[in-house]
């Protein structure tokens, strides 16, 4: 008999006693009319009857055994595995805290540098302006009142000294004497055709002063003296004092720093820009001074000489190890 | 058999209880009763006894593990076969290609006596005594050998209903299908199995020619 798919079902079901009786009633009144349908019904009668009548294993004897070894076995592999993960995640958060610890730490100490750099209080002042010492840029002090003006730092300036004079020869001498009393050492580059000589020093201030207080006594005989005076690395257009004086000339640069040189020089250009223009060459010389503001008139015959109490006054002692670039040019007037 | 079912589940509902609760020796009890049952049906599936017992222990381990998290919607009984089948029709899909071959290449010799006794069996003309199939080993080997040759949903089916004597609920439950799929499934297995048989027969009688 071909195998018929729900009457398969039906017949299966009847021979593991799975249908309701109704069902079962059918199938046996189907078996009783149709021999192939009974025949159909001991096919798989007997199938169910072979595998049912398969001798039934019993499990081996040490099974509950070997059941206790493998859950113990597995029971310490799990509580390794687990103490090791433990172990490596303690390890992990240690260090994990220590490098947050450390990373706070640098950064607490570099917040804390940079704010003590704003904001730390000078050695034994609390709110007081800040200046450098000229002998020593890198220490700071506070101002004191009544003191002589400073700045932080002097940068040193370069000037030139145009000197007129008939007598080219004697002054020359003159010049090279001063700068070897002085010890001093000079470029000197010399144009005899143009009547020229040009010597080029580099010096501190105080050298500068020296070989300039050197040369007094000759610098009434010079036809004319002018100052060219500029600071290094500024875009700023240079001071010229035209019929400068020798004390004119110390006095600038035996000033503190190079801003008040040049401030020095500037007041020097306008009164003896005056002075030139005034009659009878008199010059009323003005010049600031905080201390006191007294004026001295001086009359001159054909240069304007200055006397500044003021100023004298003021002036310090040269000061400062910045270096001052000075070329003097003799001009030979013929 | 309901009767012994509702018996079983009572006995084991108190038994899981303790063994939830940390009682060894309950679970114990629970493996006792139930290991040569399991270790029955995974080797009818499998065919091999090392196997099944490996496979049967590896059941018991996983119930223990578990055995916190059974809720008790199913009974332990179908829970517990439940986890046996998986675990078995896993093994047999990954050894499928292994075991057919070690069928095949099997040159199974059968005595004049299991054959005929096979031939009566699908002759339809009357039915089989089991005692006789039973007393047969040769009978038994080709039996199990057919059994084997059956794709593994129905091998599972077959051996839970007419070996483990479920019925057609709790095997649905077991192989969590509808209970139409069992009948479907149960049906075309006895009939893929006569035909294994019917074939196994026809090549024993061209091999005595």
């Amino acid at each position: 008999m071909k195998a018929n798919p729900n009457i398969d079902e039906l017949l299966c079901g009847f021979v593991d006693g799975e249908l309701p009786a109704r069902q079962q009633t059918e199938v046996q009144r189907m078996v009783a009319r149709d021999p192939e349908i009974g025949r159909r019904l001991r096919q798989l009668q007997n199938c169910k009857t072979l595998v049912s009548a398969l001798p039934r294993a019993e499990a081996p004897g040490e099974l509950l055994e070997q059941i206790k070894l493998a859950v113990e076995r597995k029971t310490l592999l799990e509580e390794q595995a687990a103490t090791g993960v433990h172990a490596a995640g303690v390890i992990y958060l240690l260090a994990r805290r220590f490098v947050a610890a450390a990373a706070m730490i640098a950064l607490l100490g570099v917040l804390g540098f940079v704010v003590y750099q704003i904001v730390a209080p000078v050695p034994g002042t609390d709110s007081q302006p800040l200046v450098a010492r000229p002998d020593s840029p890198s220490r700071v002090e506070p101002i004191q009142p009544g003191s002589a003006p400073a700045v932080v730092a002097d940068s040193g300036f370069s000037g030139r000294l145009e000197i007129r004079t008939a007598t080219l020869a004697q002054a020359d001498a003159v010049l090279k004497r001063a700068v070897g009393q002085n010890g001093l050492s000079a470029l000197a580059v010399s144009d005899d055709a143009a009547g020229i000589r040009t010597y080029k020093l580099v010096s501190n201030r105080q050298g500068v002063s020296r070989l300039i207080t050197s040369l007094e006594s000759i610098w009434q005989s010079f036809d004319g003296v002018t100052l060219h005076i500029e600071e290094p690395g500024q875009f700023a257009s240079p001071v010229t004092v035209t019929a400068v004086t020798p004390e004119q000339v110390t006095s600038i640069v035996a000033r503190e720093n190079t801003a008040a040189s040049i401030e020095t020089a500037r007041d020097y250009a306008v009164t003896n820009a005056m002075a030139q223009r005034m009659p009878g060459r008199e010059v009323l010389a003005i010049v600031d001074n905080d201390a006191a503001g007294v004026q001295d008139l001086v009359t001159i015959d054909d240069k304007v000489w200055i006397t500044e109490t003021q100023i004298e006054t003021t002036l310090t002692p040269p000061q400062g190890e910045a270096n001052v670039s000075l070329t003097i040019v003799l001009l030979h007037t013929r | 058999m309901y009767l012994r079912a509702a018996s079983i589940n009572i006995d084991d509902s108190v038994l899981v209880q303790k063994s939830q609760s940390g009682d060894v020796v309950a679970m114990e009890r629970l493996i006792i009763k139930y290991q040569n049952r399991i270790f029955n049906v995974v080797l009818k599936m499998c065919g091999n006894s090392d196997d099944a017992a490996e496979l049967t222990q590896e059941t018991f381990v996983k119930v223990i593990e578990s055995i916190e998290k059974f809720k008790g919607r199913s009974s332990f009984y179908t829970w517990l076969f439940r986890i046996a089948v998986n675990l078995t029709l896993n093994y047999c899909q990954r050894h499928a290609r292994t075991a057919t071959r070690s069928l095949d290449a099997e040159d199974m010799e059968h005595d004049g006596a299991a054959d005929q006794v096979l031939r009566d069996l699908l002759s339809d003309e009357r039915a089989v005594d089991p005692a006789t199939v039973a007393q047969s080993r040769e009978l038994c080997d080709l039996a199990m050998d057919a059994l084997l040759k059956l794709e593994e949903p129905q091998r599972a089916v077959i051996v839970l209903r007419d070996i483990e004597d479920m019925n057609y609920t709790e095997i649905a439950d077991v192989l969590n299908i509808e209970l139409g799929t069992v009948r479907s499934r149960l049906s075309r297995a006895r009939s893929n199995l006569r035909e294994i048989l019917e074939a196994m027969i026809n090549e024993g009688e061209s091999k005595h020619r």
